[in-house]
């Protein structure tokens, strides 16, 4: 399992926790219906769960990122500003 | 028409220059269809003034952003097809690369003629092509280019750079603008108390409105702001827009000294930007590339006074000393000046806003640019 980012991202000097945001914004993450556990976002990311529990606390702390508690697990989605963050960068 | 970004997902210019285009084009009669991609809170279908509005879910994602890229290009193409059990199009008109392999795609499926709009190269966001997804993205846009019949570009400075990165000819290609709808800027308000959400009483506004990444060249104008208060220590800089150069950015405002004279606000609601952009006293733009810039039509529809970069797509908005100010771009100093200019003279920016508006009501309304399309259409359905 890999640790670290894809080329594309670091080239362009794009932050780890922002490189994460990408990444979930691709695999769909963007509503609470879509949420996904750590360990999905892992599984899907083909990142370790410690780099990804990292950057996440990031994330949420700035409001790109929203945890909803489904049956007592915690499980990630994109905000609106964490979508908009994402869609700044593609054009 | 296919289009990766439309209303309420907002991208760049593309959404909000899709959206003016069909609606014109519907007001003109046209039966008009617009497939994009969903967004939290929007419809999956709805139709908004004549013009039918599918959001196409994206059941699959892939971490990887090519590969999530061809993902929802097959949604896409899944959704046209669906349309076409009813009826055929007579046209499909793509914007950009992103929806490039289904636009492609449908246009060989069906036999019907493509028409790509290009509204930058991945060459000029990029500064060039450094990596291997710059070289795909490029790869996309050729690709694009040539299976369409018809290109259209929103300046003469993207027809000579499409036409000689891409090796078009220009027969093949047509500028059409970009439009601004003037009636949206037609609001009353409370100019004070706008202000004072972002300044005190007594300051003016330096807006920058735009994506917080290098091509915008915000670090420019974040440079120049003690340059400028020197002159004017009563300006205060409002950044608005969301990117992933915002931290570095916040940064750098902070390493200046003068953090408390600029303000980023992130991301603005449509009210809201309306609302600023009505109230600020000049507008910046300090792009080192900027294929049209949409932002410069918006501040001469809200009577600002425009300070832009003298680069290819500004340039042709913007005329020096008549409807705005070009500074040269990376130049803090070029910068400060034009600001300084603006800020010094109250009547001269009056009357760049004046020219600005006569300007913008000549050319750059959404029924003469609809107008030019359907041309483009009716040339592409005869080749």
């Amino acid at each position: 399992m890999n640790t670290d980012f894809p080329k594309r991202y670091s080239s362009f000097s794009l932050s780890d926790d922002f490189q994460l945001l990408c990444m979930l914004s691709n695999i769909g993450v963007i509503t609470p219906a879509k949420s996904l556990t750590i360990e999905e976002l892992s599984e899907r990311t083909r990142l370790e769960i410690s780099v990804i529990q990292k950057l996440l606390s990031k994330l949420v702390q700035e409001g790109y990122v929203e945890v909803s508690t489904i049956e007592f697990t915690e499980k990630y989605y994109l905000t609106l500003n964490g979508i908009r963050k994402v869609l700044s960068t593609y054009s | 028409m296919l289009t990766w970004e439309f209303p309420p997902r907002i991208v760049g210019g593309i959404a909000r220059h899709c959206f003016g285009l069909t609606r014109a084009l519907a007001k003109a009669g046209h039966e008009v269809s617009v497939v994009t991609l969903e967004f939290p809170g929007a419809l999956e279908y709805e139709e908004m003034d004549g013009v039918k509005l599918f959001r196409v879910p994206i059941a699959l994602g892939h971490p990887n952003f090519l590969t999530w890229v061809l993902l929802f290009n097959h949604f896409i193409e899944k959704q046209v097809a669906e349309l076409c059990r009813e009826e055929k199009p007579d046209i499909i008109h793509a914007h950009d690369w992103v929806v490039s392999p289904s636009a492609i795609s449908l246009k060989l499926s069906l036999n019907v003629p493509l028409v790509f709009t290009i509204h930058s190269t991945e060459m000029g966001r990029a500064q060039g092509l450094r990596n291997p997804d710059s070289f795909t993205i490029n790869g996309f846009e050729w690709w694009a280019t040539y299976e369409a019949c018809k290109v259209i570009v929103t300046t003469e400075a993207m027809k000579r750079e499409v036409g000689g990165h891409f090796e078009l000819s220009t027969k093949k290609m047509a500028t059409i603008p970009n439009a601004i709808d003037q009636k949206k800027f037609d609001i009353v308000i409370d100019r004070k108390s706008i202000k004072q959400r972002y300044a005190t009483p007594h300051e003016k506004i330096v807006l920058f409105v735009g994506r917080l990444t290098p091509q915008k060249g915000v670090e420019y104008l974040i440079h120049a702001v003690p340059q400028i208060l020197r002159h004017h220590p009563e300006a205060k800089f409002v950044i608005v827009g969301e990117g992933w150069l915002r931290e570095s950015l916040e940064q750098l405002a902070r390493n200046s000294g003068h953090s408390e004279k600029i303000f980023f606000t992130g991301f603005l609601s449509e009210r809201d930007l309306l609302e600023i952009m009505s109230s600020a006293d000049v507008l910046v733009l300090p792009s080192i590339y900027e294929p049209f810039g949409i932002v410069a039509l918006e501040g001469l529809a809200a009577g600002i006074p425009v300070v832009a970069s003298r680069i290819d797509g500004l340039a042709e908005v913007i005329n020096h000393n008549k409807n705005g100010i070009l500074v040269y771009p990376r130049n803090p100093e070029s910068i400060a000046w034009g600001v300084n200019q603006i800020l010094s003279d109250s009547n001269y920016a009056r009357l760049l806003c004046t020219n600005g508006q006569k300007k913008l009501r000549k050319t750059y309304n959404w029924d003469a640019v609809a107008e030019k399309t359907e041309r483009v259409y009716e040339d592409a359905v005869k080749l």
